[in-house]
């Protein structure tokens, strides 16, 4: 799932400042889940921004709306009513939302109001963490289903580096877990630690073309 | 479409004579939707009811509006509502005698009409909850195998319920010796008479590795031995009991050769009675040494033990005996009296404020400590010690906590100090704890534990069915995205997923399990969960009706188990507070959104008040923390928002503490004044 993050309202409020009439537009999909971007963070972002212009003695308008998903086009379409009737848009989804929705009303400005982040997954209610680097070339198989690239703060392929520190911790992190420590011992459960032994040569991100596109097999 | 909305003031009998009723009905009479408004000195009771009925009749009124505290009344009028033809919830209450003529000086008619008109805005959306009558399993599982359990089931036996007793031991009663030697009690005939109950099933050496469900649904895997047995029951009951640890310093330690005096020379309370019953013991100890209350302070029942013990080996064997404490609590029936008694038989108590030094030597063992009233040092050398003993929850109790879901202690034992849940209920509706289980209990308070366990069983299941209100708290299928937030964070573990016909799998809320809390409708990120009477729709409608009338006032969202009561008791006491303070009731604390908060900001509010129970003792266990955790994430986005100056604050109180909730309105409106100036 794609997780992201809130900017700071100051942002926000420049990304606004020209504008009377905007529209706050939710995703109904990965931020949903990730607290980010859904029907409550649409109605939280909306009365925030109505305060904060209303605090400058700048009065803003808000309409809201929220699509299952705004990397849709036929989704993103539903809501073309309401686009018309503002100045700007002010999108709550990550940037392949922000995009098609920029794309479908391209005389309007689509603004984003999150960073999209990672793809990740709950570690426990209200946390995410990192798990998938969208590499292009996944490395899994090898390293007992846990990824270096994004959970080895070095991302190296071959490790551990000379850092990790005791109890399998991270030189740079502490409070976070060597990856390269947890393949050990997952390989270790499997039987599978020679792949350990294995040297695998430096990945070719270059190779990695942009943009990237996936066509699916079967019509 | 717009309904008629019927109107009922009360005056309650000439009581509240600061409200101009006559200028008040005419002001609420030009109310959009309201059909008609009746003036009543005696709503409440008898008379005033029928006439609410005829009215109600008559006038063909399909909501309802009515004026008194909802803590004493809001029952009663949903009762005549529902005499009336009406569905009960269509009704909407203000509270225009505790919290507005009782809590304010000087003329407050335009206050009281200000509240009827959030209460009318209310009442126009809400939505009738139907009732529905759920089967329950009348079969219940008792864990457990001691004189609690056995007991329990032995009642709910002679109430018809059957029970199933599971213990892991191969036999039950395997601490029974011990409230023999205590309390006289003839366990054996307590164990054979429910091993030949056909009320109750009897499984030994087996445990519980499995419960899916809900209350009246819980389905149990329990494995004996090789066998596995799968049952349905209505409800589980816990009377795991507990277990004693001799709690010895580490340091000094007994030298090596002399460890071998454990057992014989240093033993626990249960070895010192089978000593006191072995009639055929070698040598009869001459001197005797006591310790308790040194290690944790928690030391009920090694204070209990050490009297009963003592007496019993003065009475028996003439010893000289020497008791170490630290602070002798007899906080237990008959305990105060015991004690005396030890006193007056000889025994000598000796309080030491440092853990004494034990060390052996040639077969006896030496305690050392500093008498505090005598302030000396002071060396006793007895034949046997009888070291103190911690009081830990019973083996296994992790493991069922974890099983279940249900929280333990700062000392591991079930059921934390949350008044709320007292005495034997824990946060999931179904599953009850009971006895030693819950803490060192005497046996006064495991027997008002068993009634009353009892006596919440049977009002259960005794019929093989529960009235419930239907889909008061519901996610709607459409709108849920299954991100399982409501489901990690539902306190009462009623969420789980369902297929809601046949297509993807969205939460499913039970409407047996769920105790309405709204927890979970105030973090759902897609907006999908719906608590009747509390949705957005119908919160933002009395923030709007407040917005009409007043601007920088204190709008304070109040928790119905804590400050509601208490604002209502504040008004009964007459304490005032100002009167631009307007209270939203809640069902909880964590019920409240924080787009709510920034909803009232908008509609002119100077700042908000969350008000919920104290800490520790929600009454849904975790809507205090996070309401406070969202009023801190909502004074960052004021911040951010340069609405600075007048945070949003949260105020934890009991339902009693009137003073206290005089006090944080005070507190607040003091600050929204230096803001002002």
């Amino acid at each position: 799932m794609i997780i992201a993050e809130r900017k700071p309202m100051e942002e926000i409020k420049q990304l606004m400042s020209p504008y009377k009439k905007v529209l706050v537009a939710g995703c109904g999909t990965c931020v949903t889940v990730c607290w980010v971007g859904g029907e409550k963070e649409v109605a939280v972002l909306a009365s925030q921004i109505k305060l904060a212009r209303s605090a400058d003695g700048n009065e803003i308008t808000t309409l809201e709306a929220t699509v299952e998903r705004q990397c849709e086009k036929e989704m993103v379409t539903e809501i073309k009513d309401k686009v018309a009737e503002v100045e700007a848009v002010l999108s709550l989804a990550c940037g392949s939302g922000v995009q098609t929705m920029a794309e479908m009303f391209e005389d309007k400005p689509v603004f984003p109001a999150v960073n999209t982040t990672f793809i990740g997954m709950p570690e426990k209610e209200g946390l995410w963490v990192e798990m998938c680097g969208a590499c292009g070339d996944c490395f899994l198989d090898r390293t007992g289903g846990i990824c270096p690239i994004v959970r080895c703060a070095k991302g190296l392929l071959n490790g551990p580096c000379g850092g990790t520190r005791r109890g399998g911790k991270c030189e740079i992190d502490p409070e976070k877990d060597c990856a390269w420590v947890l393949i050990y011992r997952r390989l270790e459960k499997q039987g599978r630690l020679d792949l350990m032994r294995e040297y695998y040569s430096p990945k070719n991100f270059r190779a990695v073309k942009r943009p990237g596109k996936v066509q699916a097999v079967k019509a | 479409m717009e309904s008629k909305i019927g109107v009922f003031l009360c005056n309650c009998g000439g009581v509240i004579n600061n409200i101009d009723f006559d200028a008040a009905v005419k002001k609420v009479t030009k109310f959009p939707g309201v059909t008609c408004v009746n003036l009543s000195s005696n709503l409440c009771l008898e008379e005033g009811r029928e006439k609410m009925i005829s009215c109600i009749r008559e006038e063909n009124i399909e909501r309802v509006v009515a004026t008194c505290s909802p803590e004493f009344n809001e029952h009663i009028f949903r009762e005549v509502l529902e005499k009336a033809g009406l569905n009960g919830h269509l009704l909407s209450m203000a509270n225009i005698r505790e919290q507005c003529s009782w809590a304010h000086d000087g003329n407050v008619t335009m206050k009281a009409v200000e509240l009827v008109k959030m209460a009318i805005n209310r009442v126009w959306l809400l939505q009738p909850i139907e009732k529905k009558e759920l089967p329950v399993s009348r079969e219940v599982l008792v864990v457990g195998g001691g004189f609690t359990a056995i007991s329990t089931a032995l009642q709910l036996s002679r109430v018809g319920l059957r029970t199933t007793l599971l213990e892991k031991e191969a036999v039950l009663g395997t601490r029974a010796e011990e409230l023999e030697s205590f309390y006289g009690f003839d366990t054996s005939a307590m164990i054979s008479s429910v091993e030949g109950d056909e009320n109750v099933e009897v499984l030994t050496s087996a445990e519980m590795t499995e419960v899916v469900g809900k209350i009246g649904d819980f389905s149990v895997r329990i494995r004996k031995g090789e066998e596995e047995i799968f049952r349905k029951y209505g409800a589980i009951i816990l009377a795991t009991g507990y277990q004693t640890e001799l709690a010895l310093a580490p340091e000094p330690r007994l030298r090596a050769e002399e460890e071998a005096i454990y057992g014989i020379n240093i033993v626990s309370q249960e070895q010192f009675c089978s000593m006191l019953r072995n009639s055929s013991l070698e040598t009869q100890p001459k001197t005797i040494g006591f310790m308790f209350d040194f290690s944790d302070g928690n030391s009920r029942f090694p204070t209990l033990a050490t009297l009963n013990n003592a007496l019993a080996a003065k009475k028996k064997w003439g010893s000289e005996i020497y008791v170490f404490y630290k602070s002798v609590k007899v906080d237990s029936e008959g305990m105060e009296k015991l004690y005396q008694e030890a006193r007056n038989c000889g025994v000598v108590f000796i309080k030491s404020d440092i853990t004494p030094r034990i060390t052996g030597e040639s077969g006896r063992v030496t305690i050392e400590a500093k008498d505090v009233f005598l302030g000396e040092d002071i060396m006793v050398a007895c034949d046997v010690l009888v070291a103190e003993e911690l009081y830990l929850p019973g083996e296994g109790t992790e493991k069922l906590s974890s099983l279940l879901n249900i929280r333990v202690d700062s000392r591991s034992f079930y059921q934390d100090e949350n008044v709320h849940l007292y005495p034997v209920t824990s946060e999931k509706k179904g599953i009850f704890l009971i006895g030693e289980c819950r803490g060192d209990l005497d046996l006064g308070r495991v027997l008002t534990d068993i009634s009353s366990v009892v006596m919440n069983v049977h009002g259960l299941l005794s019929l093989g069915q529960i009235q419930v209100e239907v889909e008061r708290v519901k996610a709607d299928p459409q709108k849920c995205v299954t991100c399982l937030t409501c489901i990690r964070v539902c306190p009462h573990g009623a969420i789980q997923l369902i297929r809601a016909d046949n297509s993807k799998e969205v939460a499913g809320i039970s409407d047996l399990a769920c105790d309405a809390c709204g927890i979970c409708a105030a973090i759902c990120p897609a907006r999908a969960i719906k608590f009747q009477g509390y949705r957005d729709e119908e919160i933002l409608a009395q923030i709007e009706a407040i917005g009409e009338s007043l601007n920088g006032h204190i709008v304070a969202f109040c928790c119905e188990h804590s400050a509601y009561p208490a604002a209502d008791l504040a008004g009964r006491l007459r304490l005032h507070y100002p009167e631009n303070l307007r209270i939203i009731r809640v069902p909880c604390a964590g019920q409240v959104d924080v787009f709510h908060i920034l909803k009232a900001f908008e509609h002119g509010a100077a700042t908000v008040l969350v008000l919920g129970c104290e800490d520790g003792a929600c009454h849904h266990i975790t809507g205090n923390t996070r309401a406070k955790e969202r009023v801190r994430y909502c004074n960052m986005l004021l911040k951010e928002a340069k609405v600075d100056g007048r945070p949003v604050a949260m105020y934890n109180l009991s339902p009693n503490a009137p003073h206290k909730f005089v006090r944080a309105v005070n507190e607040i409106t003091k600050i929204i004044e230096e803001y002002g100036r």
